[in-house]
């Protein structure tokens, strides 16, 4: 769940008073941006994207314009902007227009909860407007702070100094970003980043910090977020449909978590166990459509909605059904397992029977009553399969799979298609 | 801010070496210790550990306990009154839910002076409170696990703490060795514990770590907590990527690390600089390379291509763990703790191909799974039967379902459209069993159901008769007669199922149409079980159905073993059992039906049997004929079908009718649980208590189904009939089926669109928005469109005309609907809906009758609300059966609070 630019940014920096750079949604007339353009001189277009995107400097999508007709040739060209990023590329749908901050100086911020220090932290330098992590680290102060007092005016006074930053933003910034804990930590934020944050001149000629960018992400274990009012259609982007009727099961007794990895996958694999999780997605590849850890002991009608809709978008492509995790300590395999055959015997009979293997391989509470259960279901469907105890290496599961896989779509999937008097 | 602890930290750390992580001096304080998980593992936690959980707190329930085998564990509204009631614990284990967390630990902390350490189970805490727990216990000096932790287990000490490590049975992977363990995921945690004695070792402490944001006990701690454990000899660790803890770390025992998780680096979305920031990433191939930095490898270990040093290894499968650890170990001089058990090769417990041929290399067989689930297997593979676990039934069905968007219903996942390309009998067949029987199992079906259909002086039509003349419904008629088909009347053949069931059950027989030696059965068969099964001095009716059955090609084990074991003079139920058991045998074996259901079979048998034959006058019924056609002759050669349809029309049905016939009475068979025949028969099963399922009365459940059906519902067919009638009143109509009619039908389809134009133009005028709609046109679901057509009637239509059969009624009715358009009565092209096929299908058989005065609109009227019943005693049996065995006591009533009172 991540935020990125100012149109929702500086609502979000209003609720702590901090200065942000005047902006303007995709509904702006052209007489409200003339109206920027003659107020701050210069103003820049940029795109906005649903979720979190990065980057985007590099790539070309910030417009800059000082005229209407310049605003409006940029407001074209990046109002539905493609951006790539890593595996990531993301839409454009809309613009923002911002006014310029003219300001000799530009400062990097942020906030985040940091693995090395076991502690929130906060990281500032005055070089800021550029690529943070192309800096000398000597040039960048990381300063870890107590949770319970959060970040106070002094752990900034001391990290410019340490920087040696210019006299003259030190008392400004003190006095302002020590409000961004409020911030962060009201509101469930895992990741808070001001860049670059510029120093404007006021008319009385004393510096005041204005943010001219903002990213968030938030804590999707925290529901804090929600007194935000954000509509919830701005973190859609970061999830597939499918995704989304998933996490709308997310409560905190069993995982519901799961990604998407290939859209055209052969092998759909409920799998138990953050562990299992890894090294089953790991082993398969390309070849899984989800990536999924139901464990963590989900009650039936849990495991059973979270089955149909894996179900009703994976198995019509799959070959192979895969059940997969390791030894449980308390999931109870028979109510997980029951959930599955029924949810199974639901699919067949709302969308008709598919040729598909099933592999099973588990242990844990239950095991052999879950595993009959699933036998029989399996036996009424005439469906194949094979099921292998906790004591087969998984990843040895996991290849068996694979080559049954191999097979199904060779020819497995064709034979069992004509035996059962099914479309392949 | 934190509280001095071990020296070398910048943080309190309070363990120096894993001796202390669980040891048997801890006492153990639950936190929602009633909650739904730690209810079902604390007490396994609790007797592993000799009874170390001092108390538990669960707000509001001060005086309650938890039970366990070593006696139970006191519950007090808080920690505060815990202590004060005398107890003391050192460690508290929380299961609070993830917004109670902060706040539980906080209460231990300020309530406990002597709190060492804090375990933390709850999964999905927010950030924000990680992080102010881990304030908390830093400046009070607590060492945390977790959260979302499975606990800490020492194997030596015989002590869980926390979560369920080794779930159940936590003997059968804390085995005592030199092995310590910390893993980032609670279920590897356990795996690998059982992984590493497939080498031959054991573990010392074992840590599950937890793998959220903050990870109180990471691997720095545990790493200094090994070096000072004289018991460990080595360690293996289970990391996944995201965070640094396992950046810059000192290892000095040997140890081989396990690293999986390089696919999440591609799920990784950008989001600003903050987290590139800490250095070179965390993801996994970064920490593969952190973890061969100190081991001086250059790579991972496989099987294939060991890579490792004194130092350690770094594998990325969890199966590669235990062959690493031991060459490691070797170059340290260190042998296994003990002699390698079992292995992790491929071993499979359950398997079935379903008769395709796979290639050797897949083709795995079953092999006998380890103590104990070799027990375990043996003693489910000897249930006989399908167990379905119970639950409320109401208004749900595990045989029918309707889909919303076709209006199609399906049977055991069948669609009635494609059931109604089979038989009555087999339909029959089908509802109970699941699976439609081949031409052997159909022929035995139908002597089963034929040889009880005639019952001359029987009560059963004496009764039926009592009540047509006393001016009964059709349903009304049926439900007499099948009140009489009560327990008595089956004892005898269901105690001969029972008696086979008992006597087969273990001999593997896959199909009781095989061949099989049951001499040895035979010959242990007492006296007392033989006169059960027979007749004494002869019964004419057994003689017949032995003498159909010697004319028959199939075999059956167990009718031949009836016959045999009573000399040839067995009863007829004796025969029905085994008729019966033959046809039911595979469906019990692969736990299709249950067992129940199987001993159920001839109750049903003669209950279908029963409603054909009450549904034919007591004068019809003769002794050696029924409706005039030789008893002999019925059993030899009739199907089930046939008999129904002579039961109505008084004739065999041409081959041509028997089709239609047959296709009528499969469109008939289930509109889903929702409808009102099905939730009587549901209701009746409900109220004699199917969790009893031996007390359920078949008979009474088939008169739940009768009485739910009507003028309304079932004998509304005849509406469309009516209006057909009226239609052709003055047609000189010879044969419906003739193409060749000569007659114009779409003029008789206008002159009623003009009629009915203005009918309707009146009725409005007149304010009646009520008025009478054309019957069996137009559907709720398939309206809207410009031609509108409903997918049920479209397939019929396209069957008969397969077949090649006409209907003028149906054509009628596809010129009707487009006269209605084009006469601007509707704005668009009305569907013909499936009704209508039932409707046309039952006139076009009785149309010469009535034509020719032989049959009277009544009795019509009357044949039409039977062929439904007939038609949907298929469906209401599936529910019955299915009711039986999966729904609970009462479970179709409705709440008092969900009801209404109308005043």
């Amino acid at each position: 769940m991540q935020l990125t630019g100012l149109l929702w940014g500086a609502k979000l920096l209003r609720r702590v008073d901090f200065p942000a750079a005047e902006v303007l949604g995709p509904e702006a007339s052209v007489d409200e941006i003339k109206d920027l353009i003659k107020r701050k001189g210069q103003i820049f277009i940029k795109p906005i994207f649903k979720g979190g995107v990065g980057k985007k400097g590099k790539s070309g999508l910030i417009g800059r314009a000082s005229d209407i007709a310049k605003a409006l040739e940029e407001k074209e060209r990046l109002y539905f902007a493609k951006h790539t990023h890593g595996n990531t590329v993301s839409k454009a749908d809309g613009v923002t227009f911002e006014g310029g901050v003219p300001a000799e100086h530009e400062v990097y911020f942020s906030i985040s909860d940091s693995t090395e220090y076991r502690a929130p932290v906060m990281t500032i330098t005055h070089h800021g407007g550029m690529d943070i992590e192309e800096l000398p680290k000597d040039k960048i102060r990381v300063v870890p702070f107590d949770p319970l007092t959060g970040l106070k005016s002094f752990h900034v006074a001391n990290a410019l100094a340490e920087l040696n930053a210019p006299k003259e933003i030190i008392s400004p910034l003190v006095q302002n970003l020590s409000r961004l804990w409020t911030l962060y930590n009201n509101y469930g934020m895992s990741m808070l980043e001001i860049n670059p944050v510029r120093m404007s001149t006021t008319t009385q000629g004393r510096l005041v910090p204005v943010a001219c960018d903002f990213k968030c992400s938030f804590d999707i274990d925290d529901p804090s977020w929600k007194r935000l009012d954000i509509p919830a259609h701005l973190f859609a982007s970061d999830y597939s449909e499918f995704e989304q009727e998933i996490n709308q099961l997310r409560t905190y007794q069993g995982q519901s978590d799961v990604f998407v990895i290939n859209e055209k996958g052969t092998i759909t694999a409920p799998t138990f166990g953050g562990g299992a999780n890894a090294l089953v997605t790991e082993l398969l590849g390309e070849r899984a459509t989800i990536s999924s850890d139901f464990g963590g002991n989900p009650p039936y009608e849990k495991m059973f909605q979270i089955s149909q809709i894996v179900f009703k978008y994976w198995l019509g492509q799959s070959n192979v059904l895969f059940i997969i995790g390791g030894k449980a300590n308390n999931t109870d395999i028979y109510e997980t397992f029951r959930a599955m055959a029924d949810a199974l015997r639901w699919f067949f009979n709302t969308y008709g029977p598919r040729p598909i293997f099933v592999v099973v391989g588990r242990g844990g509470p239950n095991l052999i009553r879950g595993m009959a259960y699933m036998k029989d279901t399996l036996e009424s469907l005439g469906l194949p399969y094979r099921f292998f105890g906790h004591d087969s290496a998984m990843s040895e599961v996991v290849n068996y799979a694979l080559k049954i896989d191999e097979w199904m779509a060779r020819e497995g999937r064709r034979l069992l298609a004509a035996k059962k008097g099914i479309e392949v | 801010m934190h509280k001095k602890g071990a020296e070398g930290f910048p943080y309190y750390v309070g363990i120096n070496s894993l001796a202390e992580v669980a040891t048997r001096e801890d006492r153990v304080c639950v936190l929602n210790i009633l909650g739904t998980e730690s209810r079902s593992v604390t007490p396994t936690s609790h007797e592993f550990s000799g009874g170390n959980v001092a108390f538990g707190t669960s707000p509001g329930r001060t005086g309650q306990s938890l039970p366990t085998k070593s006696g139970p564990i006191p519950v007090y509204n808080s920690v505060k009154e815990g202590l004060a009631a005398g107890h003391a614990f050192s460690t508290g284990v929380v299961y609070l839910p993830p917004s109670g967390v902060k706040d539980g630990v906080a209460e231990m902390v300020r309530a406990n002076k002597d709190l060492k350490k804090i375990i933390i189970v709850t999964e999905k805490i927010s950030v924000s409170d990680a992080r102010t727990i881990r304030a908390i216990c830093q400046m009070n000096g607590v060492d945390a696990f977790g959260g979302n932790a499975l606990g800490v287990a020492d194997a030596w000490s015989r002590v869980r703490m926390g979560g369920a490590l080794g779930g159940s049975k936590p003997e059968e992977s804390l085995i005592k060795g030199s092995i310590a363990l910390f893993s980032n995921s609670g279920n590897f945690t356990t795996t690998i514990a059982v992984y590493l004695t497939s080498e031959g070792w054991g573990t010392t402490t074992s840590i599950s770590s937890g793998k959220d944001v903050y990870i109180h006990f990471a691997p720095r701690e545990f790493l200094h907590a090994v070096d000072n454990d004289n018991r460990s000899k080595g360690s293996v660790i289970y990391v996944e990527p995201g965070g640094y803890y396992e950046r810059g770390l000192r290892i000095n025992k040997p140890t081989v690390v396990c690293v999986v998780g390089r696919w999440k680096a591609k799920l990784t979305k950008a989001c600003g600089h903050a987290g590139s920031l800490a250095g070179s990433g965390d993801d996994a191939r970064a920490k593969e390379q952190w973890f061969m930095n100190y081991f001086g490898v250059d790579g991972i270990y496989t099987p294939e291509n060991p890579i490792f040093s004194k130092k350690g290894a770094v594998v990325t499968n969890i199966a590669h763990i235990p062959e690493a650890l031991t060459k490691v170990m070797a170059l340290n001089g260190i042998k296994p703790d003990f002699e390698p058990r079992g292995s992790l090769s491929l071993k499979c417990w359950f398997g079935n191909s379903q008769g395709l041929v796979l290639p050797d290399e897949l083709d795995v067989k079953p092999v006998e799974a380890v103590a104990p689930y070799n027990e375990q297997i043996e003693i489910i593979s000897r249930q006989i039967g399908a167990q379905f676990p119970r639950q409320t039934m109401k208004d749900a069905s595990g045989a029918s379902m309707m889909d919303p968007g076709t209006q199609v219903t399906k049977i055991h996942n069948l669609s009635i459209l494609d059931a109604s390309k089979y038989s009555l009998e087999e339909n029959l067949v089908f509802a109970l069993l699941k699976s439609f029987p081949d031409q052997t199992e159909k022929e035995f079906a139908n002597l089963a159901f034929n040889a009880f259909v005639h019952m001359p002086g029987d009560p059963v039509v004496l009764a039926a008769d009592a009540a047509r003349e006393a001016e009964s419904s059709p349903n009304s008629v049926l439900s007499t007669a099948v009140g009489i088909i009560g327990k008595a009347r089956v004892r005898d053949a269901k105690a001969a199922s029972a008696l086979l069931l008992d006597l087969f059950q273990y001999e593997k027989i896959e199909s009781a149409t095989n061949h099989f030696d049951y001499s040895k059965i035979l010959k242990k068969l007492s006296a007392e079980q033989k006169k059960a099964l027979s007749s004494g001095n002869g019964n004419h009716l057994a003689a017949r159905i032995i003498s159909t059955l010697g004319k028959m090609g199939g075999k059956s084990i167990f009718v031949e073993f009836v016959i045999e074991a009573t000399n040839g003079k067995p009863s007829s139920d004796a025969l029905l059992g085994a008729i019966w058991a033959t046809l039911g045998w595979p469906a019990l074996m692969k736990r299709k039906i249950s067992k129940a259901s199987f001993l159920n079979l001839p109750w049903h048998s003669k209950i279908f049997s029963a409603i054909i034959g009450a549904s034919v006058p007591s004068k019809k019924h003769e002794k050696e004929s029924l409706c005039g056609v030789p008893f002999t002759e019925i059993l030899e050669n009739w199907s089930f079908t046939e008999v129904a349809f002579l039961s109505l029309v008084g004739r065999r049905p041409s081959t041509i009718e028997l089709f239609e016939f047959t296709l009528l009475l499969g469109l008939i068979i289930s509109n889903g649980p929702g409808t009102i025949s099905a939730q009587g028969s549901k209701g009746a099963v409900s109220a004699d208590g199917p969790e009893q399922p031996e007390r359920v009365q078949i008979n009474k459940c088939v008169i739940g189904f009768l009485t739910h059906t009507g003028f309304a519902h079932g004998g509304n067919g005849y509406e469309a009939i009516a209006f057909l009638i009226d239609q052709f009143k003055d047609s000189k109509l010879q044969d419906p089926g003739d193409r060749k009619h000569g007659i114009n039908l779409r003029a008789i389809a206008d002159k009623y669109s003009k009629w009915y134009s203005g009918y309707k133009k009146s009725e409005k005028e007149a304010g009646n928005i009520d008025y009478a709609k054309i019957p069996c046109v137009n559907h709720p679901v398939f309206k809207g469109k410009e031609v509108n057509v409903d997918p049920r009637e479209q397939f019929v239509s396209r069957l008969l005309e397969e077949r090649g059969s006409y209907n003028i009624f149906l054509d009628f009715y596809h010129n009707l609907v487009r006269s209605l358009f084009e006469s601007k009565v509707t704005k668009n092209v009305y569907c013909v809906n499936v009704d209508a096929v039932i409707a046309v299908i039952l006139l076009k058989i009785f149309w010469k009758a009535l034509a020719e005065k032989a049959i009277s609109g009544q009795e019509v009227e009357t044949a039409a609300f039977t062929t439904f019943l007939y038609g949907r005693m298929i469906g209401c049996a599936a529910e019955i059966d299915d009711h039986l065995n999966r729904g609970r006591n009462m479970d179709t009533r409705t709440p008092a609070s969900q009801v209404s009172f109308v005043g």
